[in-house]
């Protein structure tokens, strides 16, 4: 089973608008794959639908060879699959450890039953993302950057064998950009298949092996990171028409 | 410690309180009931409303069904009392159970009215069944041992504030806390929201019948009007809120504080007692939203400030 993920022909629509139309692609087993595209091009929306949040429209994904076909969320997350939000949602009024805590007792295979362990694997975990000193503070009192490495705990500790990654990045100053990309190639190191969603360009270069865009809810093109980052479209869908 | 200490002052307070009925008097010991089945009512909602962040008007339903399974047991087919508290306790469960599924779809404001809902809808049902002794409602035989009664409400208190003690230091208790955060984030992190849920809320349905059962007994005559009394839900929820939702002593510490000042404002000054309630919601929710709890870890350190920051940060 090569294929950790198989996503084909996934629509979702809202009413009327079409957020995501006829998606197919698959994430290779200890693969990054970087998912790009304008604003408003249905990134998060498909993320969604891979971790449960959102049911689709039409179209399946297999995981690990399995449909997830009306598997809900949580379900899916004992599976294996593990998200961050672009929108953080933290748990404003538990502190930092209890919040990571939670993924810990409840993500894969259940979780860790043991409250003393996974307050351990917690604690863990909110070291190698650099909050080890914060873990006693509320959530709410951490300030942005500090939220998205909560969030990145967060996952992290659920154990997940698939990572989503929605725009971890996005708020942060060049140092710790550079330090969520040497985060993720440690994650990906320990075996995590990973789909990342990002606008930091220098991101997308050095981490993804492959990369997917969708421009209005459409996968425009697929392929190697430095071919789709010259590719024509792409880089029309970005900055629009040449004036003739 | 620190934690043994306080182990040991509150098993001192449990074991004065048991003492009571030889020390005090009558009228203490029949204050004493009234206080340990709303203290413990306060608890019942704490782990709905409290821990799970629904808040809950149905709770007077689970009330109800549990004064009304003793009442039905005793007088129709004459049972003994605690097969009486057992039917109660099966009925509230499996209310809560088949009514949990449907309503705890629903959140906030929206959950809230339609559980009040419930309560109205009960009380028409209840008058129609001629097993319960329709609008008239039901005798039961007469138990003159108030200090069993005392006894039993006391005992079914500490039953329910260990196991809310238990629910803040397990997996379980954690999950509910993730939904009261944020309940979606919970389902993503691995929590079986809808399972949680509706478990939280039998747990909090059976320590509210196993009350409304004791009461039903204590009383000796209950009405539906009686039981499935809104009102006694408002209250609950005023006396969990005002000592501290989600803590494991606030409620109990909010329902005796409010019951002594309501009962002694009521036999001194008629005239301010009706109103008592809602100026304790007036002044809980302005100065002290999170409760007595919170307030006793905080106003040491804040002092004054504390109450001007809760104005300013909720804006009112």
């Amino acid at each position: 089973m090569d294929n950790i993920l198989e996503v084909s022909g996934l629509v979702k629509r809202f009413h009327g608008l079409v957020a995501v139309n006829d998606v197919s692609f698959h994430l290779k087993r200890g693969e990054i794959l970087g998912l790009i595209g304008p604003n408003g091009a249905g990134k998060t929306t498909l993320v969604s639908m891979v971790n449960g949040t959102l049911e689709p429209t039409e179209g399946d994904l297999m995981f690990e060879g399995q449909s997830m076909r009306g598997v809900p969320a949580y379900r899916r997350a004992h599976l294996g699959i593990g998200r961050t939000f672009q929108v953080m949602k933290p748990f404003p009024g538990m502190s930092v450890l209890e919040n990571v805590s939670v993924g810990a007792l409840f993500g894969a295979n259940g979780g860790e039953h043991n409250l003393g362990r996974a307050r351990e694997q917690a604690r863990a975990c909110l070291e190698f993302v650099g909050l080890g000193r914060r873990i006693a503070q509320r959530a709410d009192a951490l300030g942005g950057p500090d939220r998205k490495r909560l969030e990145l705990a967060r996952a992290l500790a659920m154990k997940p064998r698939l990572l989503l990654l929605d725009e971890v990045m996005a708020g942060l100053n060049h140092v710790e950009i550079e330090e969520v990309i040497e985060d993720i190639k440690k994650i990906r190191d320990q075996g995590i298949s990973i789909l990342v969603i990002e606008h930091v360009m220098k991101a997308i270069k050095s981490l993804s092996d492959r990369v997917l865009v969708l421009h209005h809810g459409e996968k425009i093109v697929e392929g190697g990171t430095d071919d789709v980052l010259r590719d024509p479209r792409v880089i029309e869908a970005y900055l629009g028409h040449k004036r003739q | 410690m620190k934690s043994t200490a306080w182990g040991i002052v509150l098993a001192v307070i449990v074991a004065l309180l048991a003492a009571l009925p030889w020390i005090g008097n009558t009228v203490l010991v029949q204050f004493g009931i009234n206080v340990l089945l709303l203290a413990t009512l306060a608890q019942g909602w704490n782990i709905i409303g409290g821990f799970t962040g629904y808040p809950s008007f149905g709770n007077s339903v689970f009330y109800g069904l549990g004064a009304y399974g003793v009442a039905i047991a005793m007088v129709q087919y004459h049972l003994p009392f605690w097969v009486g508290m057992l039917l109660g306790l099966g009925l509230g469960i499996a209310f809560a159970g088949l009514l949990g599924l449907a309503v705890l779809r629903l959140k906030g404001h929206y959950f809230a009215i339609c559980t009040l809902g419930l309560a109205l809808v009960m009380t028409a049902i209840v008058s129609n069944l001629e097993i319960a002794g329709g609008n008239i409602g039901l005798v039961l035989p007469l138990l003159r041992s108030e200090v069993l009664f005392y006894e039993l409400a006391l005992g079914l208190l500490v039953l329910a504030t260990l196991t809310i003690f238990w629910l803040s230091h397990s997996r379980f208790g954690l999950g509910l806390i993730a939904i009261r955060e944020n309940e979606e984030s919970a389902a993503v992190m691995g929590v079986n929201t809808t399972l949680y849920k509706v478990l939280a809320f039998m747990l909090s349905a059976a320590f509210t019948a196993l009350a409304g059962g004791i009461y039903a007994y204590y009383i000796t005559f209950i009405d539906p009007v009686g039981v499935f009394d809104i009102g006694l839900n408002v209250k609950m929820i005023i006396m969990a809120v005002f000592g501290g939702p989600g803590s494991v002593l606030g409620p109990v510490v909010g329902a005796f504080i409010l019951s002594v000042i309501s009962e002694v404002l009521a036999t001194k000054v008629t005239s301010i007692a009706s109103m008592f309630f809602g100026i304790v919601i007036v002044i809980a929710v302005v100065f002290m939203p999170r409760g007595i709890a919170h307030l006793v870890q905080h106003i040491k350190r804040a002092g004054w400030r504390y109450f001007i920051d809760n104005v300013r940060t909720h804006r009112l």
